[in-house]
């Protein structure tokens, strides 16, 4: 409930759109019940020979109603759509103002990839909140309290079997399958994951269930995830059906009783017989306006847990940000001007819910200007050093300095602007390489981009050439080396290079190294490196493992004393690639 | 559609279903109107009270709840055949993919697959909750209303008979201009809606180059633009509606007019005919509208369904097994190749023309540059996928003779990315014996294969939730359980594809190991990627592009065969550097 306020919030910066929805709703509903109001009239007037212009009036009236039903009809579907996507758009703009101050952190707490297509799952899925859930309910209510008053003019008793019928159909029974539906959405969700589960394996797989034979008892757990997957889909479509059919029965219930008190009325003479028809047709008609409640439970349902999911995942960091926004001005900046010294002492770290330190009391200096290479198996750590420069974790234990001040005491977008950061997977944008290269700077020249391409190698690209969602139209070799020639150009004297060119060539490798040695010449560097090649430059080289510095030295250093590092290069020679 | 139409005609009794309940719901909407009508005309115009009418209003009563009763009815059926076909779908794409399985990995697109089976199988369900139904209604409910109008007044029914087919006509043009329109728009709204998503992903880089406040304005802009095309769409199709609101009213009109004037000025009919005329046209025209709506929901399934039936329909090489079962239990079976090709179709060959022995406990490598063949080799190999052309005989006779679990009790595979299962990793490791492995047989093969150490670390031990949703293992630690699966099971033919990369020292080391102790009782063969791999071997497959270029040993090959001795020394040369 909480978490739609906002939403709430967000419907009602788009006033005039949701008034003018709810307008022509209203003038629609109003228009159908009167057009069948004035059809009822009309027939028993006709009946009893009346004045002929009794007849032509109403026959105008009847025109009327039926052109403005058409007409606001039309313009409530154009408003309430209009309203939808424009809050749609909100919602995003808001969202991304929330998430944006808790990332990158974020992303590392909640590891699996999918969350930012679910939030925008979410996203889209709450447009449905205005549209079924919102402003329908508002409309049936002045649709239905209107008609109750005109009724009221012509029988109290007819209105307020009217008012009874509206909270049935409106209130108590949609009320009524909302309570009953709340566990199904989340069960479907959990069975729909166990098939989605089932089904990746099965074909990702593949190979090790067909050797071990375990393909067939794959299959059994397949369909069975499938048939439960599929009841529970038939079981909630047949609830929802049986809700719409309950709620259909009640109101057309309501209008019999309308008919037998109407008749009742006639005969014992307080209402003209003229009027039954009308009021009859009145409420077969008013009812239609109380369908959408059929829907709106799950709608509801749907819009706030989508809200809830979305918000507990920028709302839960809140007193992180809050704290930071506290005291911001204690945060130091660092002068990105000068080549940076880093000291980490006797820092540990563990991710999460783990116990196994990824960092075990490690101590290392990277003085201003230096280059050093860290190698290390997958898992030693060796990213997760680079993580806590970046700040996108604290350390545990220890302390990191840059420049000989603690880290947490340096504002993250001052150390952000001093590096040159290249991740094992960087991220590029849909547009062209320029646009991707212009990240780095607004003011580059076209000329500096080419200069940085030729750098990197890719001379072949143009400026103009696009790029798809995540670059999937580049290598993966390609898309590291247009991330190296975007920190090329963004200049900062910080260089942090994880695995930079684990896809690049040996010789396209080398070349791209002499470009970078040569910017960085002044500039402190350290690069993660998988390859044990080309690193004799390397003022010093790191090995670690198991979160453990386990050696350090230069590469000849290293090699002449035939430990861990030798060994390692040992292997590297007798792999073929 | 066709297939879908098919499927719903299989479903005999569904469909009798549907066909009896939407002829008694046509039915039940003459009998309401006719009760109404009774009891309005006999109450206002002969002055009969509520109490003579009990049976009329009984029988309104009954009529109302049972128009509830059968809507429900045909809902529910429109529901139960969803699941049925869901079922038979989701059915025939696992056996299509379990006969052409490793065709889709090899080509990459097991993603593509997961989601026909999840989401195309799930969309086809609007075709039988929406569209057939609502179809079957639309062709029984305005013939039973035509013939009950005609039956009171022909004038009425001819009228509606003439103006019926513009609903359609216009849904058909409007329907035709709109897909064309909404199909122009399609590339602009992925674009636009993707946008978001694509800023999310991005938003850590564009936190390193400090550019993630700018995106705001993007973000809405593009949310903007997203409304506008879908908006233009979306007027269209409200036009659509205008439009079909306004023939239907005109033809309401025409009807009113008629009526009235005939009751009126001419006294031709009676008030109960014109009433009961005009109770049911609306209903005439809705229940013709509501076609509209539900052919636009079933359009959505058609493109489903023609997914699902386009990878039902793909080609197939499929793998059928015999009966025989393997000879000698003692010794590993002899495997020769003879003239084996296979192609991926589309005439171009993935291996051309291999033949090749492999005696029993010899140790085979297998070697040649990327895309010469090695893993489609291994594949034929182990029997996952059949020759194109050729055959591949163990002990003397075609593989395929055999039956399938007699040959894959013989095989171990342990390929560069084994298949984590989401369960515990003693489960995982299960997966190599049969049911009745014990939890000591399994700690047994975790330590021959080197990772116990690192299992009994962990806070749950054997225990510990990995795969989808569990803790993620790296490579190395990924080929180790495939290891300890092997060693569970003591296969006679090992295939061993060798990691590209170099690994840690440790698993680098127990690889080793592990293999030579395989080979005891077993013949290996290797994709190798290491020279001692390669000199250590009886027997090396040398391929290129497709064909088996030599084979004999290292040294055989060394001077005999130029192209492998000059990789080798591109190899050697490179460990100078």
């Amino acid at each position: 409930m909480k978490e739609l306020g906002i939403v709430v919030k967000l419907v009602m910066k788009e006033k005039k759109d949701v008034f003018y929805s709810i307008l022509f709703g209203f003038l629609a509903g109003m228009a159908t019940v009167s057009l069948f109001a004035n059809s009822g009239y009309l027939i028993s007037k006709a009946a009893v020979t009346p004045p002929l212009y009794v007849l032509t009036v109403s026959i105008a009236l009847l025109k009327l109603f039926s052109v403005t039903r058409a007409l606001t009809r039309y313009a409530e579907r154009y408003y309430s759509h209009r309203a939808t996507f424009t809050i749609l758009s909100n919602l995003r703009v808001h969202f991304f103002e929330r998430l944006e101050p808790l990332v990158p952190g974020i992303f590392q707490k909640y590891r699996s990839g999918d969350l930012l297509s679910r939030i925008v799952g979410d996203v889209e899925s709450l447009q449905n909140f205005f549209l079924r859930v919102y402003y329908p309910p508002i409309v049936m209510i002045i649709v239905f309290l209107s008609t109750i008053a005109f009724t009221m003019y012509f029988s109290v008793e007819v209105a307020i079997v009217l008012i009874l019928g509206l909270i049935l159909t409106g209130v108590i029974v949609p009320g009524w399958f909302a309570w009953k539906r709340k566990n199904i959405e989340s069960k479907l969700r959990v069975q729909r994951g166990e098939l989605s589960t089932e089904t990746t394996e099965f074909l990702y797989g593949f190979l090790d269930l067909k050797i071990h034979q375990k393909q067939k008892e794959k299959e059994q757990q397949l369909t069975n995830a499938s048939n439960s997957y599929i009841e529970e889909q038939e079981r909630d479509g047949v609830r929802g059906l049986f809700n719409h059919s309950v709620n259909q029965m009640v109101s057309l219930t309501v209008s019999w009783f309308i008919l037998v008190i109407g008749g009742y009325l006639v005969s014992a003479g307080q209402l003209d017989g003229v009027f039954l028809a009308m009021l009859v047709m009145i409420s077969l008609t008013v009812f239609e306006n109380s369908t959408p409640m059929a829907v709106f439970p799950s709608h509801y349902e749907d819009s706030r847990l989508a809200a809830s999911r979305l918000f507990s995942v920028v709302g839960g960091q809140k007193q992180d940000t809050n704290k930071s926004s506290e005291k911001p001005k204690e945060l130091k900046q660092l002068d990105n001007r000068d080549a940076w010294t880093i000291e980490m002492e006797n820092v540990s770290f563990a991710f999460p819910d783990e116990k196994r330190l990824a960092l075990d009391n490690v101590s290392l200096n990277f003085p201003a200007g230096s280059k050093t290479a860290i190698v290390g198996p997958s898992g030693s750590g060796k990213s997760t050093l680079l993580q806590l420069l970046l700040k996108v974790y604290e350390a545990s234990k220890g302390n990191v300095r840059l420049q000989g001040e603690s880290i947490d005491q340096i504002e993250n977008k001052s150390v952000w602007k001093g590096t040159n950061i290249v991740l094992q997977h960087n991220h590029f944008f849909y547009g062209t390489i320029r646009d991707n290269l212009l990240i780095a700077g607004d003011e580059l020249t076209d000329e500096a981009m080419l200069q940085a391409l030729g750098k990197v190698q890719l001379g072949k690209f143009a400026l103009d050439d696009r790029v798809l969602e995540h670059g999937q139209n580049l290598s993966g070799g390609e898309k590291q080396r247009l991330a190296i020639a975007r920190v090329i150009l963004k200049g900062s004297r910080l260089w942090l290079l994880d695995e930079p060119t684990s896809s690049v060539d040996a010789l396209t490798e080398s070349i791209i190294f002499q470009h970078l040695l040569e910017q960085a010449k002044e500039d402190t560097l350290i690069l993660i490196s998988h390859r044990l090649t080309g690193l004799e430059q390397m003022d010093r080289i790191i090995v670690m493992e198991h979160g453990k510095m386990i050696e350090s030295g230069t590469f000849s250093e290293l090699m002449d004393k035939k430990g861990y590092f030798y060994e390692m290069k040992q292997i590297e020679k007798s792999v073929f690639t | 559609m066709k297939k879908l139409k098919e499927k719903a005609q299989a479903q005999k009794k569904h469909r009798a279903i549907l066909l009896f309940s939407s002829l008694l719901l046509g039915a039940m909407i003459v009998a309401q109107a006719y009760f109404i009508v009774t009891i309005v005309d006999r109450i206002f115009l002969q002055g009969a009270s509520v109490s003579e009418l009990l049976p009329e209003f009984g029988g309104l009563l009954l009529v109302l709840l049972g128009r509830g009763l059968f809507t429900y009815i045909n809902g529910r059926t429109g529901v139960r055949m969803a699941s049925i076909v869901k079922k038979e779908f989701r059915a025939e794409l696992l056996a299509k993919f379990r006969r052409n399985p490793m065709q889709a990995s090899l080509k990459g697109q097991s993603g593509e697959k997961v989601s026909v089976m999840m989401d195309s199988i799930d969309e086809i369900e609007a075709f039988y909750t929406k569209y057939y139904p609502q179809m079957i209604q639309t062709t029984f409910v305005p013939i039973i209303i035509l013939i009950a109008v005609f039956s009171v007044n022909w004038v009425s029914g001819l009228t509606m008979v003439i103006t019926a087919p513009f609903i359609p006509i216009f849904m058909i043009i409007i329907g035709q201009k709109t897909q064309k329109k909404s199909e122009e728009q399609m590339e602009k709204l992925a674009a636009f809606s993707g946008r978001f998503l694509d800023t999310l992903q991005g938003l850590s880089t564009l936190k390193y180059f400090g550019r993630s406040k700018e995106q705001l304005e993007g973000i809405r802009e593009s949310s903007i633009n997203y409304r506008e095309a879908t908006m233009d769409v979306l007027k269209i199709a409200f036009l659509s509606t205008l439009m079909m609101e306004f023939v239907s009213m005109l033809s309401m009109a025409i009807i009113a007019l008629e009526v009235g004037l005939r009751l009126v000025i001419y006294n031709q009919l009676s008030f109960f005919t014109a009433f009961f005329v005009l109770v049911l046209a609306p209903e005439y025209y809705t229940s013709l509208k509501e076609l509209g709506s539900a052919f636009h929901a079933g359009r959505g399934s058609t493109g489903a369904a023609n997914r699902v039936t386009s990878e039902l329909e793909q080609e197939e090489q499929p793998v059928e097994w015999g009966d025989n079962r393997l000879l000698g239990s003692d010794s590993p079976p002899s495997i020769e190749f003879k003239r084996v090709g296979f192609t991926y179709g589309e005439g171009s060959f993935a291996l051309k023309e291999i033949s090749a022995e492999i005696a029993p406990f010899k140790e085979v490598a297998i070697v040649g540059k990327s895309g010469a063949g090695k893993t489609t080799f291994l594949h034929l190999l182990s029997g996952l996928v059949s020759p194109s052309e050729g055959e591949i005989i163990v002990d003397g006779r075609p593989i395929f003779s055999y039956q399938e679990s007699a040959w894959f009790d013989q095989i171990g595979y342990i390929s560069q990315n084994p298949y984590l299962f989401s369960g515990t990793i003693a489960e995982n490791i299960a997966v190599g014996g049969t049911s009745q492995s014990t939890r000591a047989e399994i700690v047994i093969a975790s330590e021959k294969a080197g990772i116990a150490e690192l299992v009994e670390g962990l806070d749950d031990g054997y225990d510990t939730f990995v795969g989808e949703g569990g803790r993620g293992l790296s490579g190395g630690e990924k080929q180790r359980v495939a290891l300890a699966r092997a060693f569970l099971k003591m296969p006679s033919v090992v295939i061993f594809d060798e990691p590209t990369v170099g690994l840690d020292l440790q698993t680098e080391r127990i690889l080793q190991r592990s293999i030579k102790e395989l080979a005891k009782g077993s013949t290996i063969i290797t994709v190798a990627h290491r020279l001692h791999t390669i000199k250590n071997a009886d027997q090396i497959l040398f391929l290129a592009e497709g064909s088996l270029v030599a084979s004999g040993t290292h040294e055989d090959l060394v001077t005999q065969v130029p192209e492998y001795a000059e990789m080798v020394a591109v190899q050697q040369g490179g460990d100078a550097s």
